[in-house]
């Protein structure tokens, strides 16, 4: 197992989760977000979350027995913090087809291929097209070429990922779940990345 | 998965009674009539599910603004004005239910073709047709999942019927982990959660499930249908989408080999209908509506695995008939007369044998009597194997000799039931676990109970659908248009006129 050994905390208590989410007016100063992780099975999401979400002590992250969905709130310089709510999404072929359905009304969308794995480059490309024509249009959309521990066996050289990202609008940035190189990074240049809601 | 916002903040029975304790005081007289105009206003209109959703979604909303500025709820909590929220829309969503639930005959068209195919799926579905790795099958625990699905018609409120679902994928996340665990894999991801729940969907075949998943969608109100409950949520309309459209390639199957399963699945079900076509299917939650009263083609109850066949034939459509509500000595009786007015066939006996058990309310001791009813496979020695065939033989021929002497077809054969044989040691420890008995009774709706208008506050025991584990519920009732249910619960009867 190249994520991690340690188990999730159970303990975590059930704290805050009622401000925006019951109707409240919409608080510029702490954002929740909805974030969609694509990818091929394998290429490491699930790894990639999980580290996002233990590696980081925040007494209000809700630990939860699986990792198809978790969130986590992290405090950015400008004190504003932003709550990502984690989709995971099945990558198995035949459920390609439902994504949609997971997509839909996400803020953001995560679309991770293994750096070790021209195939799943590919499939990151297809994900990337679905989303720029079904997805909502001002979506962040990031990708991540997971695995960079893996140097040796690479074999989608970094100028591709870049170049692609670049052509697509899109964030780009390598990273590997089993050192837990970038996977903060990730999430921090996402939310920068954010469209604010206009302070008025 | 313990997280809380799966299950927003209203889990406590009180939530319901102190609502409506609230609308009876005098200062609530505004809210009142607000609420009641409401739901008279709907009473005008055709349904129109887009305008009905955001009325009820706009009317909702102001409400709990409006609660919030009202001395009422001064000094109150979030979560308990959280609550009054959820109470104010289960009471709305209560009365409005028969009216807006499955209210298409498009929607209701869906409801029978997604039925028909899960009844012919489950016949001969494998794990492996949906990616599930070994390590995390575990077919005799999803039971557990399944019947947590089968409930979503013993409610009304949106909220509850949420739960069920919610409570489904619940189950599922935790037999992952646990496999996971055991396995040292990762935790479970989407990758191992979807496909098994599409699977649990598939075997349980839950009741108007497309109509259900509508209803959520429509009338929860939106702030609530958020979070790790939205995620799951769109899991299950997932699986719906996902067996909506199963083919032979869905399942990498050959062509060829998905249509022959699914002859053969025909064939078997519409066997095992031969004796019960003259009944009427009573597996809606919702009955008297116009796309409801056009007569059903003998096919399609074929296909209702909703029903009791003859005792070999339960393992294949386990666990909810193992279910029933034992302590409930009220109502569903009363339809008995209706055997008295045609031939019985051997399902009208056998319900009216289970109804008269239940009555009796010494169905478990009856069975007690049979020493390998509540077996678990394990447990047998090869010893009792002579013992187990030469019973098996004594009640097949008292069953084929009674359906002939009754002149209606024996409903089952000898290769269907051994190929069951896999599912019933399933069941049979499902017996074991809940000491359940097998009791199916087909309840007649009673849709006008909503509008009783008793204010009897001692029915406010609200069950908690989330506080009790799967297995801790000794019976259920099968929950199928099972007002019963609903009504002990109080969600029928209150009222909040004021006093
Ligand atoms: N070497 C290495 N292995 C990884 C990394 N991330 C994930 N893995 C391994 O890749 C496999 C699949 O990971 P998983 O997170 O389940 O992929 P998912 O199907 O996309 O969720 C697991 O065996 C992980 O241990 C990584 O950054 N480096
Ligand atoms: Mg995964």
């Amino acid at each position: 197992m190249g994520c991690s050994s340690s188990l999730p905390d159970r303990t975590s208590g059930r704290l805050g989760g009622l401000n925006s989410e019951n109707g409240g007016a919409p608080d510029a100063k702490n954002l929740r977000v909805k974030l969609v992780l694509l990818g091929d099975s394998g290429v490491g999401k699930s790894c990639i979350v999980l580290r996002f979400v233990r590696g980081q002590f925040d007494p209000t992250s809700k630990v939860t027995v699986g990792a198809s969905f978790l969130s986590q709130t992290i405090a950015l310089q400008d004190s504003t913090t932003v709550k990502f709510e984690i989709w995971d999404t099945a990558g198995q072929e035949r459920y390609a087809a439902l994504a949609p359905l997971y997509y839909r009304g996400a803020a953001v969308a995560v679309v991770v291929y293994d750096i070790t794995s021209p195939d799943s480059f590919t499939k990151a490309q297809y994900w990337v097209k679905e989303l720029q024509k079904h997805g909502s249009p001002d979506i962040v959309m990031a990708l991540v070429g997971n695995k960079a521990d893996l140097q040796e066996k690479r074999e989608v050289p970094v100028q591709d990922g870049i170049d692609y990202a670049e052509k697509n609008g899109m964030f780009f940035i390598e990273t590997s779940a089993k050192t837990a190189d970038n996977i903060n990074q990730l999430f921090e240049e996402i939310a920068k990345r954010l469209p604010r809601p206009s302070p008025s | 998965m313990e997280n809380a916002d799966v299950f927003g903040s209203s889990t406590a029975p009180l939530t319901w009674h102190d609502f409506l304790e609230r609308m009876r005081q005098p200062s609530a007289t505004d809210f009142v009539k607000a609420i009641k105009s409401f739901i008279v206003s709907f009473s005008n209109n055709a349904p129109d599910p887009e305008r009905d959703s955001a009325a009820v979604q706009e009317f909702l909303t102001n409400m709990e603004t409006a609660f919030r500025a009202h001395s009422l709820w001064s000094g109150c909590s979030e979560e308990e004005l959280e609550s009054a929220g959820e109470g104010l829309e289960k009471y709305v969503m209560t009365k409005l239910f028969t009216r807006v639930f499955a209210s298409l005959p498009d929607d209701v068209k869906i409801d029978d073709q997604l039925h028909e195919k899960m009844a012919l799926i489950q016949q001969f579905i494998q794990p492996e047709n949906l990616d599930i790795k070994p390590t995390f099958q575990n077919e005799t625990s999803w039971l557990l999942a399944q019947k947590e699905l089968q409930k979503i018609n013993m409610y009304k409120a949106p909220r509850d019927k949420l739960v069920c679902i919610l409570s489904c994928c619940k189950v599922i996340n935790n037999l992952l982990f646990n496999a996971s665990i055991a396995s040292n894999e990762n935790p479970p991801g989407a990758d191992e959660f979807l496909p098994v729940l599409i699977y649990v969907t598939i075997k349980a075949n839950p009741p108007q499930l497309h109509s259900n998943l509508l209803y959520i969608q429509r009338y929860r109100r939106q702030s609530r249908l958020v979070a790790e409950a939205a995620y799951f949520f769109t899991n299950m309309l997932s699986s719906e989408s996902f067996i909506l459209n199963i083919d032979a390639n869905a399942l990498s199957m050959d062509e060829s080999e998905f249509e022959q399963n699914m002859e053969s699945a025909r064939t078997l079900l519409s066997g095992l209908s031969m004796d019960s076509d003259d009944m009427p299917s009573h597996s809606d939650q919702n009955v008297g509506k116009v796309s409801r009263t056009e007569p059903k083609e003998p096919k399609k109850q074929a296909l209702n695995p909703k029903r009791p066949q003859g005792p070999a034939m339960r393992p294949q459509f386990s666990p909810e008939l193992f279910e029933a509500e034992s302590g409930n000595d009220q109502e569903p009786y009363a339809k008995d007369q209706s055997f008295l007015t045609k031939v019985p066939s051997i399902s009208d006996l056998e319900n009216r044998g289970a109804t008269m058990l239940l009555k009796e309310d010494q169905a478990s001791q009856v069975f007690q009597d049979f020493p390998y009813l509540f077996s678990k496979a394990g447990d047998l020695t090869v010893k009792d194997v002579e013992d187990l065939l030469n019973n098996y033989k004594q009640l097949v021929s008292k069953y084929v000799c009674l359906s002939q002497g009754l002149g209606v077809p024996t409903p089952l054969t000898l290769s269907i039931s051994q190929s069951q044989s896999q599912h019933h040691t399933e069941t049979m420890k499902e017996s074991d676990d809940t000491r359940a008995v097998e009791v199916n009774i087909e309840t007649h709706k009673d849709i006008e109970r909503i509008d009783n208008d008793s204010n009897d506050i001692s029915m406010f025991g609200v069950e908690n659908p989330e506080s009790k584990l799967p297995q801790d519920e000794a019976v259920a009732s099968q929950g199928e248009g099972n007002d019963e249910a609903v009504a002990s619960q109080g969600e029928g009867n209150a009222e909040i006129s004021q006093r």
